[in-house]
């Protein structure tokens, strides 16, 4: 077996608390993931599971009254909760860009798209105006807008859906990153345009060796873009798997849930299922494992105590009492 | 932005003329003012009400009279006086009174916004800090405040217990009085107590309107997404919240000069400021219609010079404004 | 048997959550207003100048008699046991008159802020849900009322109607009605705001695709969707409309024979230097109450603005 590749971001037991008035939502609790160098890992869930609130995480910006209090993001071999803010400043947009899911509030209307992108260049480095405004240009060229030069200095408000899409990820690529966190960066946009940038994304990846957190709540989107998935819910990872061992074999009472929710051709007559259920209040949430109350298959072993994350196969992991159980015996889904 | 500007004039322009005829009929709502001026005076007789009445024009039909008046506005004359200093032209008047209100009210604009907009954004920034919980306290209890009690409370502990400050007046009645003999030095003088206090007015509203409007940027994506950028908190909050912050506090400047001069009145009788505020309460009392008229007419033009230059300032401020 | 189980755990899990689906938003409001400190001190404020106001002849010391008026024989007599707040040049006991002002007060800022947000409310939702030319020229006389220089315009009716009626014919009436005819305009182009917000929201649509009148869509939903902003924004209306009235009295142009506190303020501002109480605490009640009613409208603001809501 070839040496598995160094991983770029680790992450250990991660905890991001919002103290809000109603109480702590426990958004982010005990979160551990890794990825892997040149790697897509694919963070699915969804909403409000806390995918979001983890890669906000990451870049140390999780907003009012949120707080990170617990854990460790290994970035590099180093640990960012150690580091100052000022050495933060240095990596957010340096080394780790993020894209956000709405393109439309995520530029700022007021700047020229030409001033924002400048700002950003000449934050990292040392050049002059001139020069990272052809940098800017060559960068509208990459994520393959027309007219770069003229369509540069526009303000966001001129332009459509995804090119602003497209404009959010020339500014998360201006510095190339090592690492690219991006935030639902297709739900916002039409079906016709998500694949575009999906697919604008998929080759930008493999052509600047970076490595990607993809999150999103749709299997559809990471099944084509990820090596790897990462189910979570309710504030924790439930499984963790390449991505062929996730679509073939979950392990996951929740994972198959969410598999069985999307569609699909070869469905004939079969009924779309949904999952009961909303996911819980994360102030109070629910004992031991969080998804007992929606779980088809919960014992009382899943109220009394949280399912810790476990290998069951190489390099598949479940947080499930019953996961053993469940391995090869439930009917796969194809 | 040429084209801009110029359709917020042309925009206005019914404004001014829907003003202009509230005022008019305000004014004569009550019918023939000489019949007003006079209905206390047993001495007059129907005759001389009837001269009077031919005298001042005010015998034609109420829109005749309307259209005199606006004749007359556009040549830049606003009538003589019917009470004061012997019917003295009221742009004569007013031009007396103005650049003391103006004084007044500019300097307590400017100083206001200088100190609303840092304190507004500090707070903002430490949103329930102690700081946060001072600033928006006191702002607060400055909002409920009448600018008049606040005046009185200045001038008996400024005036009259500590003595720093002159209790009203522009200027002292006799030069020897000037400090260091200037005449400047004394209207400053003069002018600090009435200064802080409407700055403090007015400063009130301004610091909450900052403040909250930074705080609903400061939610936005674009922030968090310059943040993730790597860009330096001075950035992220004095370059790319700032600008966002500023647009609904410009568009409401305009309107508050606006209100500050409509104020002038109250402001300037606790002073004792003779500027047109008092003049106003003084041809109100005295039923001085032509006066009365042309400082509303003046004080609308103003406002809406005032809302002009906010509408060019946001749309400076918006791109989205600018190219519509 | 195993469905039986996950059931029964849902049940339990249901259970776990004390909080009942049924709960109304005015539910939530209420408990968010509750918790709110500042608001039930602002609530607590108001009550407090109610009673005296509803109290007012058992409270004052000194009654008052029409001439002449609360004189007690000795004029400008500082703070004491005997005149709490001293007395002023005309020999009135100025805590008395503060006691009977709390009503003049309450009956200005009630009643102009019930004409002023019925206007509001009126243009409002005519404005925001027509929309078009009825839009466009509700929204032109609201911006004349906005720009007018509205202070002036109220001296001159107040001075002109007691010019004409020099017995003036109830004039704390007069000038509640005026202050109310000429504040409505920001609140409007408010409500128009949340009128055009709630109109462009599915249900809206829904009601109009089964044909529901256009009356029965502004009154039975769009109104209560909005009436949450409304109760704010007349709340705060009021705290403006008592400092318009303290204003115009101050300069002289009120009610002369209501008992006021702008009035009494007007009196003191003559002789600040020599009798300080006589102005230090009508002061002290109009910034108190309107600070009550801020107090208040912000704290409801909080509790029944939906968007802040988790």
């Amino acid at each position: 077996m070839l040496m598995a590749p160094k991983e770029i971001l680790k992450i250990e037991n991660l905890t991001t608390h919002f103290y809000t008035w109603a109480g702590v939502v426990k958004a982010v609790d005990g979160v551990s993931l890794e990825v892997k160098e040149g790697e897509t890992l694919g963070l699915v869930g969804e909403s409000g599971s806390g995918k979001s609130v983890t890669a906000l995480s990451i870049l140390r910006i999780v907003p009012r009254p949120g707080r990170i209090i617990d854990g460790k993001i290994i970035y590099k071999g180093e640990n960012l909760l150690e580091k100052t803010e000022s050495e933060m400043e240095k990596i957010r947009g340096k080394e780790i860009a993020y894209i956000f899911q709405d393109p439309a509030t995520s530029l700022n209307p007021v700047f020229s798209v030409a001033d924002q992108l400048i700002e950003v260049i000449r934050r990292h480095q040392n050049v002059t105006k001139e020069e990272a405004l052809e940098k800017a240009i060559e960068l509208f060229r990459l994520v393959e807008i027309a007219d770069p030069e003229i369509k540069i200095w526009s303000y966001p408000h001129q332009l459509s859906g995804g090119m602003k899409q497209r404009m959010a990820i020339a500014r998360a690529l201006s510095c190339q990153p090592s690492l690219l966190l991006a935030d639902e960066p297709t739900t916002n946009l039409d079906v016709t345009i998500q694949a575009q940038i999906l697919e604008l994304m998929k080759n930008l990846k493999k052509k600047l060796g970076m490595s990607m957190i993809l999150i999103t709540h749709d299997m559809g989107v990471v099944a084509g873009v990820a090596d790897r998935i990462s189910v979570m819910y309710a504030g924790r990872i439930c499984e963790s798997a390449g991505t062929k061992t996730i679509f073939y074999n979950p392990l996951h009472p929740y994972t198959r849930a969410l598999l069985e929710a999307v569609p699909n051709i070869a469905m004939k007559r079969e009924k779309l299922k949904i999952i009961p259920g909303a996911i819980p209040n994360l102030v109070s949430p629910p004992s031991g494992c969080r998804f007992h109350p929606r779980c088809d298959f919960a014992g009382p072993a899943c109220v009394s105590a949280v399912p810790p994350l476990v290998e069951i196969e190489p390099e598949h992991y479940v947080a499930c009492v019953r996961a053993k159980e469940f391995s090869g015996k439930l009917p796969s889904r194809s | 932005m040429l084209r801009y500007v110029i359709r917020r004039i042309i925009y206005l322009i019914p404004l001014f003329f829907g003003i202009l005829i509230i005022v008019f009929v305000a004014s004569r709502i009550a019918g023939n003012p000489v019949q007003l001026m006079t209905v206390q005076n047993p001495h007059i007789t129907a005759e001389a009400r009837q001269r009077l009445t031919e005298y001042y024009g005010l015998d034609k039909p109420l829109y005749h009279q309307f259209f005199i008046y606006l004749a007359e506005l556009f040549q830049g004359d606003l009538g003589n006086s019917y009470a004061l200093r012997g019917g003295i032209a009221v742009t004569t008047l007013i031009g007396d009174y103005a650049w003391l209100t103006f004084e007044l009210q500019l300097a307590a604009l400017f100083l206001s916004l200088l100190i609303a907009i840092p304190v507004g954004i500090i707070s903002a920034k430490k949103q329930y800090s102690k700081l946060d919980v001072t600033v928006t306290t006191t702002s607060l209890l400055g909002t409920c405040i009448p600018v008049f009690y606040m005046g009185i409370i200045a001038i008996i502990i400024f005036a009259y217990f500590l003595g720093w400050f002159p209790a009203g007046g522009a200027h002292s009645i006799l030069p020897e009085r000037y400090p260091f003999g200037s005449y400047v030095l004394d209207e400053l003088w003069h002018m600090a107590l009435p200064t802080a206090v409407l700055t403090f007015a007015t400063l009130a509203p301004v610091v909450l309107l900052v403040r909250s409007s930074m705080l609903e940027v400061l939610r936005q994506d674009y922030i968090l997404a310059a943040r993730a950028s790597g860009l330096s908190e001075r950035s992220v909050i004095y370059k790319h919240a700032l600008r966002n912050a500023l647009i609904p506090v410009v568009t409401y400047v305009g309107l508050y000069f606006g209100a500050m001069l409509a104020g002038a009145p109250v402001t300037e009788t606790v002073f004792n400021w003779p500027g047109v505020g008092r003049l106003f309460v003084e041809a109100t009392t005295k039923l001085d219609f032509p006066v009365i008229m042309g400082i509303t007419v003046f004080i609308t033009i103003m406002t809406l010079i005032a809302n002009l230059i906010t509408d060019i300032a946001y749309g400076y401020i918006d791109p989205r404004i600018r190219f519509e | 048997m195993k469905k039986e189980k996950s059931t029964k755990l849902e049940l339990q899990y249901q259970n776990e959550k004390s909080r009942p689906k049924g709960v109304s938003q005015w539910n939530i409001a209420w408990r968010r207003f509750k918790k709110n400190k500042a608001a039930l001190v602002g609530a607590l404020i108001i009550g407090f100048v109610m009673f005296l106001a509803a109290f007012d002849s058992l409270i004052a010391p000194y009654p008052p008699n029409a001439t002449p008026g609360f004189y007690v024989g000795e004029a400008r007599v500082p703070p004491s046991l005997k005149y709490l707040f001293g007395t002023d040049k005309l020999g009135h006991d100025v805590f008395s008159q503060v006691v009977y002002g709390a009503r003049s007060a309450l009956y200005v800022g009630f009643g102009a802020a019930a004409i002023a947000m019925s206007l509001a409310v009126l243009v409002g939702l005519v404005s925001g849900y027509y929309g078009g030319l009825v839009d466009n020229v509700l929204m032109r006389i609201t911006e004349i009322f906005l720009v007018i220089p509205f202070l002036l315009i109220l001296l001159v009716f107040l001075k002109v109607i007691t010019a004409v009626a020099p017995a003036s014919i109830g004039g704390l009436s007069i000038v509640t009605l005026m202050i109310g005819v000429f504040s409505w305009a920001s609140n409007a182009r408010i409500i128009r705001g949340e009128v055009l917000r709630v109109k462009e929201s599915e249900f809206i649509e829904a009601s109009k695709a089964l044909g529901a009148s256009k009356r029965r869509i502004i009154f039975r939903h769009i109104f209560p969707n909005v009436l949450h902003i409304i109760i704010v924004l007349t709340t705060l209306m009021i705290a403006t409309a008592i400092l318009v009235e303290a204003a115009v009295s101050f300069l002289g142009f009120g009610d002369p024979a209501a008992i006021t506190w702008g009035h009494q303020l007007q009196l003191a501002n003559e002789a600040v230097k020599e009798a300080w109480w006589e102005g230090v605490f009508p002061g002290l009640f109009i910034t108190l109450l309107v600070l009550g009613f801020n107090l208040l409208g912000n704290g409801l603001r909080d509790a029944l603005d939906p968007r802040l809501r988790e």
